[in-house]
């Protein structure tokens, strides 16, 4: 699986557990990803509870030694309107 | 997870207020994220505890577990789980993480920068070339310095935690952004712009970084030696080498040289040889974390030596 695969898969199992969800996913070096997500899913939610969202959404493709995401470069989860930092 | 792993992992929180569980140590990270971390809690407490995910199977994926969280590093304060790298990075900028962890935010000054013309040109034309490609956006010099003093130099946007230095150059006012931690180690910085071997180069100078142990080349030496014959040339090696070849001037570091050494006075230049650089690399870290701060070591040894300066000097 190339890198744009990858992020592309990211950016659908993000958006499957986070319907509505807008994900943005760039890419680093070989298996680093960045990933942006606004959710309304994130509303009221300490960072802590967004980010295991996402991680959740994401765990099939972390898994293994052979993972195809080896690690996530930055994570910011926003809800809309919210300007992200 | 097994109950062992468990009550290890509950143990190290229950008993430690911050305990980061991390790849490798603070001292030597085997992770960049790791390596964030520690440096973000080495500046805002004294003491915590670290557990090394990386010696322990069991745990590393223990861990993850116990905090439905898949990534290391992973930080716990006072029994609670607090984040990864990025939380806590951005809990640190937003000062939060000071609250979380009990200690003052203490403001920090804007640095005193000085920017040379020729630096100033440069950075200017860098800018104005930023500019051209993306009209639509803020462009900013970022000087960034981590831990162990590497210095960075970039374009890009504003943070709204970062420490603004203007610098007034003849007409000209160019703006340096800092991030928190940065900034708090550059008082003093200056910024150069000078012809290197490989071309023209920005050169940072900052006098917060602590000694290293330099190098210096072997003809370089030679020519130290040429015009002081009594400078510490110290030889690393063991005596049966010394039989082998020397360099004249030199002393073998002996227990009872070592003493002397140790009671020069600090400042007192320092040139450390071995056969080929390795060894000796080792004992002017010593004699640097006792307090010398003018400590070379002879890259390449008395190899290099017999190559370019004595060829009368055995290889062996």
């Amino acid at each position: 699986m190339g890198s744009s695969d990858i992020a592309g898969a990211i950016r659908d199992a993000i958006s499957q557990s986070l319907p509505g969800a807008q994900v943005q996913v760039s890419l680093g070096s070989p298996g680093h990803f960045s990933i942006a997500v606004v959710a309304e899913d994130f509303r009221g939610k300490s960072r802590v509870a967004c980010q295991r969202l996402v991680y959740r959404a994401i765990a099939p493709l972390m898994q293994g030694d052979r993972a195809p995401v080896h690690a996530v470069d930055q994570l910011t989860t926003t809800t809309p309107g919210v300007s992200a930092p | 997870m097994d109950d062992s792993t468990r009550e290890q992992i509950e143990g190290a929180i229950r008993n430690n207020p911050v305990v980061l569980f991390m790849k490798g140590t603070p001292r030597a990270p085997r992770c960049g994220f790791s390596a964030t971390v520690a440096g973000i809690l080495d500046e805002l407490v004294g003491e915590y505890k670290t557990v090394d995910v990386l010696s322990d199977g069991k745990i590393r994926d223990g861990i993850k577990e116990f905090s439905d969280w898949p990534t290391i590093p992973q930080l716990y304060v006072k029994g609670e789980f607090v984040g990864g790298c990025d939380i806590v990075r951005e809990m640190y900028e937003s000062g939060e993480l000071h609250e979380t962890l009990g200690v003052r935010a203490e403001p920090v000054a804007p640095p005193r920068v000085s920017l040379s013309s020729s630096a100033a040109r440069a950075l200017g034309e860098a800018l104005a070339e930023a500019k051209s490609q993306e009209p639509g956006s803020e462009h900013y010099i970022r000087v960034e310095i981590d831990g162990d003093f590497q210095h960075g130099l970039s374009i890009s946007g504003k943070q709204p935690r970062d420490i603004e230095v203007a610098l007034g150059t003849g007409g000209a006012s160019l703006v340096v952004l800092f991030d928190r931690s940065s900034a708090r180690r550059a008082e003093g910085l200056s910024i150069d712009y000078v012809q290197g071997p490989e071309g023209p180069a920005f050169k940072l100078e900052n006098p917060n970084e602590p000694p290293r142990v330099k190098s210096i080349d072997v003809r370089s030496l030679k020519e130290k030696l040429v015009a002081d014959s009594s400078l510490e040339l110290l030889d690393v090696r063991s005596q049966k080498e010394r039989d082998l070849a020397q360099i004249a001037g030199s002393k073998l570091l002996d227990r009872e040289v070592q003493q002397y050494v140790l009671g020069l006075d600090k400042s007192t230049p320092l040139y450390f040889h071995c056969h080929h650089g390795q060894r000796s690399q080792q004992a002017a870290a010593f004699f640097l974390s006792h307090g010398f701060h003018n400590v070379y070591n002879v890259a390449g040894g008395i190899d290099a030596w017999s190559i370019e300066v004595d060829p009368n000097v055995p290889r062996y």
